[in-house]
């Protein structure tokens, strides 16, 4: 039989888990979108479980890279060779497939970033503070307001002919904007346009001050999907945007590139992959106080097998694995 | 006025790092017990933040609701800086009085400050004068061991092979200087220091990455308010340079170096080109500092503040020309209550991950 090595790479974020898995040349071979409904652990073993199903047993997993902002718990979890920060793991994967491409705009459920590249090298980076306007989780929130799907709004703010303008420096603001705009029998496809015009100008205000926009400009994350935050981008910046080809699962892709440059520099030793039989083991956390300092950090310990193999929450080193 | 050692009243000192302790010992002269902790907590800092108008910085919610921590175990007495610099820090003591006082909270603050010859707490209690010279002799003492203990733990954590071993070393000399009493006690612990530090297994062929930390003092020092940043760097394997060190601060409140790198002149002179006049808190050092980085080969700095500091905020744009001229990667920390630690490790590890393919770069 034809064994294929592989090398996975896992984004779990606030809204979605991404899995990617590439070969030994780099190349994507399986992808893997699929919304998280609050138990990222469930999600992961979902998604590993239908990988091995789909290569049906001829795949040697050669190593593993998580990211996102579950990638603590999830590393202790499968057994992760890197752990690596979402900006780099982005970056890493827009590199790959783009190398000429000059400025990244990656805007996901909660975070959005821009990173300067220059040369192939992240030169800068900046990401969106506390405030989540201007990210996926309010495009969310409004779709379910007006009662449709994503992909519905999306398309209907692409139809738009003559977008309204919409208060978009806070969603708080933005909701009541939208609200008045409607009831004042504005056409729904013009709001929705105005509130994607709202979302590029408040991360171009927000994330990219002072930093230097230069095309290429490579849009990914979820967000990325959005056909009225596409088209809003490019009228503002007057160019052309670039929408790699694995738009939505790049953090994932760029995670599984680092684990691949990782293992394939050090020429000893196995993947920590904990294999396919992970996926049908129950993982349990368990919660407690650290009392050791006045901080009371609550620290979460992942238990696999009556095992500790993760614990996130602590601020110190003493809880480090 | 005398003293019972069974009624003894406690003073409460702001947690400022882990100079607190340094503190503590100086106003026991003045026959109270220090009421301190070396970082605020979850639970002081909730309770400055219900108790603080919303756009005050950090720094005042933190040492805000460390005073109604304080007053809520009885504590009568507090001490808080304020600078006469142009920073809000000057209203704070007097602002944190009304909002005890609003409280129905009988906790009295003393400022530290130029308001006369004799500081109001000296006034007040009016102890003899050998002991408070001592006093400030222990603490002058204690504030330079912890001097040296940052700075050997800056660099020992960086090339560390046992993860974790410098900051338990650390935690132990500052265990053992906290119970010091006498200037010979604290500068025997201060020998022992270096040979201490080098009891800690490190790689020594390593040749680390090296951040300065600039910015507003108490987010600096305060370890909970930074989201541990020098430890978090420090596991990373950067070797940090945390730019408020109180010995250096003293000596340049008394303008006693004159001629040394770190006087108030020199700096002025340094951050001369980018800016003339101080904008008040330490944003005169943030600039000078980061120039200093730029000239020794610091790999690349992090500008703290709490949001909303406005001598700090003010300097931003300066520090971005700085970067710019100079080709230092910089990068910007705000703090408030709301900042979620992982943000602020994803921005950490990404600044390192910029750093260390820079260099890369310019080997190659």
């Amino acid at each position: 039989m034809n064994y294929q090595k592989l090398y996975i790479g896992i984004d779990v974020g606030s809204i979605s888990m991404n899995l990617v898995a590439v070969n030994e040349d780099g190349d994507n071979l399986y992808e893997d979108y699929r919304r998280l409904g609050g138990d990222p652990i469930q999600a992961v073993q979902n998604g590993l479980s239908d990988l091995h199903r789909h290569f049906a047993g001829e795949e040697i997993i050669a190593g593993v890279g998580v990211t996102g902002s579950g990638r603590e718990i999830t590393g202790g979890v499968v057994g992760a060779d890197v752990v690596k920060n979402e900006i780099s793991a982005h970056a890493e994967a827009a590199i790959h497939l783009h190398p000429e491409a000059r400025t990244i705009f990656e805007i996901g459920g909660q975070d959005s970033k821009m990173t300067v590249i220059r040369n192939r090298v992240v030169e800068d980076f900046a990401m969106n503070l506390v405030c989540a306007a201007g990210t996926g989780s309010f495009l969310d929130s409004q779709a379910k307001r007006l009662d449709i799907s994503i992909e519905e709004l999306s398309a209907r703010a692409a139809e738009s002919k003559n977008s309204v303008t919409i208060a978009g420096r806070c969603t708080v603001f933005a909701e009541t904007d939208m609200i008045h705009k409607q009831q004042s029998g504005q056409n729904q496809r013009d709001i929705l346009m105005g509130l994607c015009r709202a979302m590029a100008r408040n991360f171009l205000s927000n994330v990219c001050t002072g930093k230097e926009i230069q095309p290429p400009i490579i849009l990914q994350g979820g967000v990325s999907a959005n056909l009225g935050i596409r088209r809003a981008f490019e009228e503002i910046l007057e160019c052309q945007l670039i929408i790699p080809r694995h738009n939505l699962v790049m953090g994932a892709c760029g995670a599984a590139l680092i684990a691949r440059r990782q293992r394939l520099a050090e020429t000893n030793g196995e993947s920590r992959y904990k294999g396919r039989e992970l996926c049908s083991r129950p993982i349990e956390t368990r919660g407690f106080e650290c009392s050791q300092c006045p901080n009371h950090c609550e620290i979460i310990e992942i238990i696999d097998s009556r095992k500790v193999v993760g614990r996130s929450g602590g601020r110190c080193q003493k809880w480090h694995t | 006025m005398t003293f019972s050692e069974d009624k003894m009243d406690s003073m409460a000192i702001q947690p400022w790092g882990n100079y607190a302790l340094a503190l503590g010992t100086s106003i026991e002269c003045l026959g109270v017990l220090p009421w301190t902790q070396t970082s605020s907590t979850p639970e002081t800092l909730s309770l400055g933040v219900e108790a603080s108008p919303e756009f005050s910085c950090l720094s005042f919610k933190a040492s805000t609701g460390h005073f109604i921590k304080a007053a809520k175990e009885g504590v009568r007495y507090g001490v808080m800086v304020n600078s006469r610099g142009t920073c809000r820090l000057r209203y704070y003591r007097d602002l944190q009085q009304q909002i005890l006082r609003r409280h129905g909270m009988e906790l009295y603050i003393f400022s530290i400050g130029y308001d006369g010859w004799k500081p109001p707490m000296i006034r007040y209690f009016d102890p003899p004068l050998m002991p408070v010279i001592r006093a400030g002799a222990r603490a002058r003492a204690k504030v330079l061991t912890i001097d040296l203990l940052e700075e050997n733990a800056w660099h020992a954590r960086a090339r560390e092979t046992t993860p974790g071993a410098t900051s338990r070393t650390l935690e132990e000399c500052l265990r053992e200087l906290d119970q010091a009493r006498t200037v010979k006690e604290i500068q025997t612990i201060k020998k022992r220091i270096p040979k201490r530090f080098a009891e800690i297994p490190v790689d020594k062929q390593k040749r680390p990455l090296k951040i300065g930390l600039l910015g507003e003092s108490s987010v600096l020092r305060d370890k909970y308010l930074n989201h541990n940043l020098e430890e978090v760097l420090g596991t990373m394997g950067v070797e940090v340079r945390n730019f408020f060190l109180l010995g250096a601060e003293i000596r340049k409140i008394f303008n006693i170096s004159f001629f040394s790198r770190h006087s108030r002149k020199n700096l002025r002179r340094i951050a001369r080109p980018y800016l003339h006049n101080t904008v008040g808190g330490h944003a005169l050092e943030s600039v000078a500092y980061s120039i200093l980085c730029a000239r020794e080969g610091y790999d690349g700095v992090i500008h703290v503040a709490p949001a909303g500091c406005m001598p700090e905020v003010s300097v931003r744009p300066i520090l971005r020309k700085v970067s710019r001229d100079f080709d230092l990667p910089l990068l910007e920390c705000s703090f408030d209550e709301h900042a979620s630690h992982l943000g602020v490790v994803t921005r950490l590890e990404a600044f390192v991950d910029v750093l260390q393919g820079r260099r890369k770069k310019k080997t190659s």
